[in-house]
């Protein structure tokens, strides 16, 4: 099974260019893109450059971060005092960002 | 949360003894399930069972009688908009869902007008503006408790939360945040319980949220781990042997290699389809959606590991093989449908432990489960015109660059359209017939994309759309923008197929009984020869369908259930009052004619033999006795 795989990857490295993009001229396993004609292969400083803004980009981890642990102290109460509190600024000890005590 | 509890049960049924009985037993909860799950009384998850194949071995209701089903009682949750998914039952109970504001409901089978206890939980309303289309929720998942704590119902909720529920009272046990609407990112997706840990994954990639899937203890909301479709390789845990089998399909690095820059951070692959398990190698299987946003020229690379079959180990959360169906998006062929287990003889008469999974890219695919080999891709529908074959040496799809886009080009009569040839409907397996019942979509699309720029919490899609029914359709008239169809994986063969005024949008149900039912979403229960397709047995309901059929057994009746309520995406011209044609990411102009046919609605209507229920057992049943407290 192995050496089969080894061989399709080998033949698709062999692949020829393709005239268009036709997803099949792979410059490594599982990374077979390739701009369409005429259109960049980077479109930072294209006039396709989407500018993103690196602040809105890290929102969505900043996020989770806060979730998951406002998350930890509900899970830490209720493993405390066995009922279980939503709102965390009611959880005695509750400090945003910081890490509950042990258990 | 406001929770009512009305009445507890008076009467007990044997298939309930027999959970109490396993209750307490020292059999994991995982076997717990799966025990459950053998009684085709019970409908214990979303696909019945771990194999997900909507299927019931149940026989009283059959070709020869079907025609004489009849209503047996209704149950309306309140709410109106899209009702996906399915009620579950377990034992005397039938646990409901709603759309948003996704109340809970338990309903006594033993006297269905009467409400157990209903769980109506209060969000935040702004939820309702970062989903992108219509309000809709797939399910709730039942855990059945082990020796320390009684059994839960899990719900997610739109605004981002899961909530673990007392399945007796109705209470809640715990609630956690999930998703952050505040950066676009909802919870549509119906929870999955595997052995004690609850699965949740993600939806919002139309805003470009990041797709992951969760995983937490069913008793304490503790978070077991996390997992995500695009970034570094540890965030999507990637095992040491990722993709061995198969390194063709790629296997490290690609989740950011494949991008430009740190496109991969808004990148979607959300997942809010559904989930299969299989308990023997310990493996479940889901499917991650679109990259973000839709206009592909934005973002450069393969985009990995959004549009894959994952196969993931439940117990640590690592991935053992990915398979990317459509690398580089280019339609939004979200690939989170459903994944329907199977064990069949493959081509060469070697038993295979199957995954059949129908694409909204036009293509069904089958997989080798343990180690996601490919085994067939074959075209939904021969009007299919993107891809001109998926080589299944390489995995790969061969496009037809006529039917790519690219900024500064509008593309015009791409197959299928954004909506897929199938979407989220939960579709059947026939173990007997060896046939997979899909419910499709007809419809095909013209597609100009323009720039926009990123800001967390606000849409992300970057393309106009205009959809209408596909080639075999009625493109003047609006109609025939639907099929239902009958698939042999290892033939590649279509056993028959028949065309739908609507899309069928909320997936199929296979018995033994040789019927395959499903809802339209014009407003129709649907039974049909599973053999021949041909139409046995239809009723109107109060309002579309865009869920799927059970059924179940109470004191050794059959009876057949389906949620009404239209909705969900190609329900948003109809449930928002919307004109126009490119509204609702394209779908208005293609449901057009919907309107004309259904309005907006939201219950569950429940079908028997003759219409025979509990009620005409014994007219008296729910009455109300002077000195009774319910």
């Amino acid at each position: 099974m192995k050496l089969i795989a080894l061989g399709i990857v080998a033949a698709m490295s062999l692949a020829a260019p393709a005239l268009a993009y036709d997803g099949t001229n792979c410059r490594a396993p599982g990374n077979c893109w390739e701009p369409k004609p005429d259109y960049p292969e980077r479109v930072e400083g294209s006039e396709y450059d989407p500018q993103h803004d690196p602040a809105e980009l890290s929102k969505q981890g900043e996020s989770l971060a806060v979730m998951d642990n406002r998350n930890a102290w509900r899970v830490w109460h209720m493993a405390q005092t066995g009922s279980f509190e939503y709102d965390v600024t009611k959880i005695p000890g509750y400090e945003e960002g910081g890490t509950p005590p042990a258990q | 949360m406001r929770s009512t509890i009305r009445k507890t049960m008076t009467h007990v049924s044997p298939m309930a003894v027999a959970a109490v009985l396993a209750f307490g037993a020292p059999a994991a909860a995982n076997d717990q399930l799966v025990e459950l799950a053998k009684d085709p009384a019970n409908w214990v998850m979303t696909g019945r069972d771990y194999n997900a194949q909507n299927y019931s071995e149940m026989t009283e209701i059959n070709k020869e009688n079907v025609k004489d089903l009849r209503p047996a009682w209704s149950f309306s949750t309140g709410v109106l908009h899209g009702h996906e998914g399915t009620p579950l039952v377990v034992g005397d109970k039938m646990f409901v869902h709603s759309p948003f504001p996704n109340t809970t409901f338990a309903l006594d089978l033993n006297d269905p007008g009467t409400i157990l206890w209903q769980n109506k939980p209060r969000q935040n309303p702004t939820a309702r503006t970062v989903a992108c289309c219509d309000v809709v929720n797939r399910g709730l998942a039942y855990w059945p408790g082990d020796d320390t704590r009684g059994p839960l119902v899990f719900r997610t909720q739109l605004d981002g939360h899961i909530v673990a529920m007392d399945a007796e009272t109705g209470e809640d046990v715990w609630i956690m945040e999930n998703s952050d609407i505040k950066v676009g990112s909802t919870l549509t997706i119906a929870p999955y319980v595997i052995k004690d840990m609850v699965l949740v994954g993600s939806s919002g990639a139309e805003l470009g949220v990041r797709g992951y899937v969760t995983a937490y203890d069913v008793k304490t909301g503790e978070q077991r781990w996390r997992a995500f479709a695009t970034g570094p390789d540890e965030e999507l845990k990637l095992a040491s042997d990722f993709n061995e089998p198969n390194p063709h399909y790629g296997q490290f690095n690609l989740g950011t290699d494949t991008w430009e820059g740190d496109a991969w951070k808004i990148g979607g692959g959300t997942n809010w389809g559904w989930y299969a398990y299989d308990p023997e190698v310990d493996l479940f299987y889901y499917g991650s959606g679109n990259p973000a946003p839709w206009n592909e020229t934005m973002r450069p690379g393969d985009n990995k590991w959004t549009m894959a079959i994952w196969g993931r180990e439940a117990t640590t959360g690592e991935a053992k093989f990915a398979y990317q169906k459509t690398p580089h998006d280019e339609w939004d062929y979200a690939g989170v449908n459903v994944m329907m287990l199977s064990e069949q003889e493959d081509k060469d008469g070697n038993m295979r432990k199957l995954l059949t999974h129908p694409d909204r890219n036009g293509i069904v695919y089958t997989l080798d489960r343990t180690n996601g080999d490919l085994i067939s891709a074959d075209k939904m529908d021969d009007t299919v015109n993107w891809v001109k074959e998926v080589q299944l040496d390489t995995g790969l799809p061969v496009r037809d660059p006529e039917f790519g886009t690219r900024m500064d080009h509008k593309a015009r009569d791409i197959c299928p359209s954004a909506m897929g040839y199938h979407n989220q409907g939960h579709d059947s397996y026939d173990p007997e017939r060896k046939l997979f019942m899909l419910g499709i979509n007809h419809i095909c699309m013209d597609w100009e994309p323009f720039m926009l720029p990123y800001r967390a919490g606000q849409f992300f899609v970057g393309a106009t759309l205009d959809m209408y029914p596909g080639p075999k359709g009625d493109r003047q008239n609006g109609l025939g923008l639907g099929q239902i169809k009958a698939y042999n994986a290892i033939t590649g063969e279509m056993a028959w197929e028949k065309m739908e005024r609507f899309a069928v949008w909320g997936g199929t149900m296979a018995t033994a009984g040789g019927l395959t039912f499903y809802g339209t979403l014009d407003g129709y229960l649907k039974a049909r020869d599973s053999d021949t397709g041909d139409l046995l047995w239809k009723h109107k309901l109060p309002s579309g369908v865009v869920g799927h059929p059970m059924t179940y057994q109470h004191d050794g009746r059959q009876y057949v259930a389906i949620y009404y309520g239209v909705g969900g995406w190609p329900g948003v011209g109809l449930v928002f009052d919307l004109n126009d044609p490119t509204a609702g990411l394209g779908s208005v102009g293609a449901f057009r004619r919907l309107k004309e046919f259904t309005q907006m609605g939201g219950g569950v209507m429940v079908f028997s033999l003759n219409g025979d229920s509990v009620y005409t057992d014994d007219v008296n049943t729910g009455e109300w006795i002077p000195g009774d407290d319910a």
